[in-house]
């Protein structure tokens, strides 16, 4: 994936491309927010990781001109500020998503790879199928090789979340943003009870689990 | 040329305004009191001098001229304050108390006149007084004169307008004496008031105005300031509160991070131990700390502001259902039973995140410290004061009485729970959006001991009344 990393920090825009890399993406970077647009319209990218607070344009004004030129290409905004209001005025200036620094690295890689993902799949569907397992999201149905498994609406909801990235790490965080809309951290692992529930209905009395753990970051469903 | 301090201030400009309009409805006043007494003077002159003049030509209708003559001369003997005159046909004098008719022309019918009339003072000087007269001919052809010397009556008018011009003169001087009294007192006020917003201005917060009760707006004004200043104060006391928190609170994680990172490089340099190990140990202290930095940190924003931000009507059941629903499977893995009683119909207001996060925190903590076997209840409702109540109740070991005020305090942990993880701060979270939403936490005991267990723990956070 091409990624354009505009950050003023260049310590942490050096680690974000290092780890990046390691992940095999491509990186180029932009010191504020007047280089990052230059260089969004110079090149085509899947994502744009942007910092909100910059030198000369920050990035809220950097991604409204962005979009005011018509570029889609999904943004995830990157803040020290991370109270509910400047969260829904990032999203509201055209971010697709945001992230509150400090965060762990596995966290960035998997709302980037997230957020790349969704652009491809554009049109609406009504049917997800990973490997053997299908959903019909019409009639709220999971078939697992045929066979109906009962779920209840929030499994269901967590269950189109992964299907949806399948093959992708989710955290445990973009769970409990996308799948509950709390934008709190719980002190106890409630999403690890809610996705062990989950396994169990999916995976049970099948030979080869879906559902992995992955460690240090969340979980990941494989075909 | 500057004008001096007091004139400029708004109330003496005031007060002038009010005295120009003053002067004027003033001089309209003299003016109508002086046209109503001066015409009334003269129109009581003229009705006397009719009547007299009526009486002496009921003698001549009765008497004839001779009866009118001889009535003439008593009168004119007399006190009565007339003058008069008899005169033939041709305007010959025959008898009366003046020697000529003022009258130059003698009319056919009658005619009115005023004129001056000499005498002489108790000093034999001759003074002219103001004088008004009647000329009539009688039926048998004769002229009939009766005047009045209205001297008096006009000496009255001039009376009254002196005594109107003297009230005039006083009035403006008490007008703008009472204007620099009033401006001077006034001034007075606001200096003080302008006095503390300077302290103010220089950091003193401490300083306020004072309020005299009067209940005038400019006790308003001082009350507004005062209350003001209480807020600005709280507010950066509250503010300069959490910065010194924060940096005691993080300084022991940070510490002991140091620490941690410091014996695992000597342990790597030696040879020894397991770097990857260190790195992964340091990594999850790193992330505590960031985890303690933002929960002190939203505590310290809450506690700030004056009340929570994004604040929306909803339903509290609903949120309620929400959050039972994230925690009821966590309850059933560690075998509690869990049970929700959520009143509908109620609405709250309030920042539905906030309140979530509240509402985690303390299923989290009953969670966490109720044994397995136990149970958590989970319950909104309506409390008859009107206020809404959403609570937790669990069958753990409680919180002694003593202790409950110092649980909801940053970092307190209580010795059995040590062991558990966390940092001391999710109470103290609970507490701060309580109270940012105009409410309370309140802490009691749960249902009681029961098998050895217990007595449990009833949290619960009350949002006042819409």
């Amino acid at each position: 994936m091409r990624l354009l990393i505009v950050e003023d920090d260049l310590e942490a825009s050096e680690a974000m491309v290092r780890g990046l890399a390691d992940a095999g993406h491509a990186c180029v970077t932009a010191p504020d927010g007047e280089a990052g647009l230059k260089a969004a319209h110079a090149g085509r990218f899947d994502v744009m990781v942007v910092d909100r607070m910059m030198p000369k344009m920050d990035g809220v004004a950097m991604v409204e001109s962005l979009r005011q030129d018509g570029d889609q290409t999904p943004v995830l905004f990157l803040s020290a500020l991370g109270e509910i209001g400047h969260r829904v005025e990032g999203l509201k200036a055209g971010g697709d998503d945001y992230l509150v620094k400090p965060y762990a690295f596995a966290e960035l890689i998997a709302r980037v790879e997230a957020l790349a993902r969704r652009r491809e799949t554009g049109s609406v569907q009504t049917h997800l199928r990973v490997g053997d397992l299908e959903m019909d999201l019409i009639g709220r149905e999971v078939r697992r090789q045929g066979q109906e498994i009962d779920l209840q609406p929030r499994e269901f909801q967590l269950l189109e979340f992964l299907m949806r990235h399948a093959g992708q790490s989710v955290t445990r965080t973009m769970l409990l943003e996308r799948v509950w809309e709390y934008h709190f951290d719980p002190q106890t692992n409630v999403i690890d009870v809610h996705i062990s529930r989950l396994r169990s209905k999916i995976d049970k009395g099948f030979d080869r689990p879906m559902l992995q753990t992955v460690r240090g970051a969340g979980y990941r469903l494989d075909a | 040329m500057r004008l001096p301090r007091l004139v400029r201030t708004t109330p003496f400009r005031l007060t002038m305004l009010f005295q120009m309009f003053f002067a004027a409805g003033a001089i309209a006043f003299l003016g109508y009191i002086y046209i109503a007494t001066a015409g009334e003077a003269a129109r009581n002159a003229d009705a006397e001098i009719t009547r007299e003049a009526r009486s002496l030509e009921t003698v001549y209708r009765h008497g004839g001229f001779t009866a009118l003559n001889e009535a003439v001369i008593e009168r004119a003997s007399s006190t009565r304050p007339f003058l008069y005159l008899v005169m033939s046909r041709t305007g010959a004098p025959v008898s009366g108390s003046v020697g000529a008719s003022p009258i130059p022309d003698p009319p056919d019918d009658h005619v009115w006149a005023s004129f001056r009339l000499t005498e002489t003072d108790a000093d034999g000087m001759p003074v002219k007084r103001p004088a008004r007269g009647l000329e009539e001919r009688l039926p048998g052809g004769e002229l009939l004169f009766v005047g009045a010397d209205v001297g008096e009556a006009q000496s009255y008018v001039v009376k009254i307008l002196n005594a109107l011009w003297g009230a005039a003169a006083l009035v403006l001087v008490l007008g703008v004496g009472g204007g620099l009294f009033v401006s001077r007192d006034v001034s007075r006020n606001m200096n003080a008031l302008n006095e503390v917003i300077n302290a103010a201005q220089l950091g003193d917060l401490a300083a306020r105005a004072k309020v005299r009760g009067t209940g005038d707006e400019l006790d308003d004004l001082a009350a507004g300031l005062n209350d003001m200043l209480e807020r600005l104060e709280r507010s950066i006391a509250g503010l300069r509160h959490a910065g010194d928190a924060i940096a005691h609170d993080l300084r022991s994680p940070l510490t002991r991070l140091r620490a941690r990172m410091e014996a695992a490089l000597i342990e790597a340099e030696a040879g020894r131990g397991d770097a990857v190990q260190a790195l992964r140990q340091a990594l999850d202290d790193a992330d505590g700390v960031l985890r303690t930095f933002g929960a002190v940190l939203a505590i310290a924003r809450l506690e700030a502001a004056a009340s929570a931000p994004d604040q929306t009507q909803f339903d509290p059941a609903a949120l309620a259902a929400d959050v039972a629903e994230l925690y009821e499977p966590l309850c059933e893995d560690k075998g509690l039973e869990f049970d929700a009683e959520l009143a509908a119909g109620l609405t709250v207001r309030g920042n539905r995140e906030f309140i979530a996060q509240a509402l985690a925190n303390l299923l989290d903590n009953a969670v966490k410290y109720t044994p397995a076997g136990g149970a958590v209840m989970l319950r909104v409702r309506r409390r008859s004061s009107g206020e809404v109540e959403i609570s937790v109740t669990d069958t753990g070991p409680g919180v002694p009485e003593d202790k409950r005020e110092r649980v909801v305090e940053r970092f307190v942990r209580l010795e059995n729970s040590r062991n558990e993880p966390g940092a001391g701060l999710g109470l103290s979270l609970v507490a701060a959006v309580a109270r940012a939403h105009g409410g309370r936490l309140e802490l009691d005991e749960g249902p009681g001991m029961l098998d050895g267990k217990g007595p449990g723990l009833r949290v619960a956070l009350v949002l006042p009344a819409e």
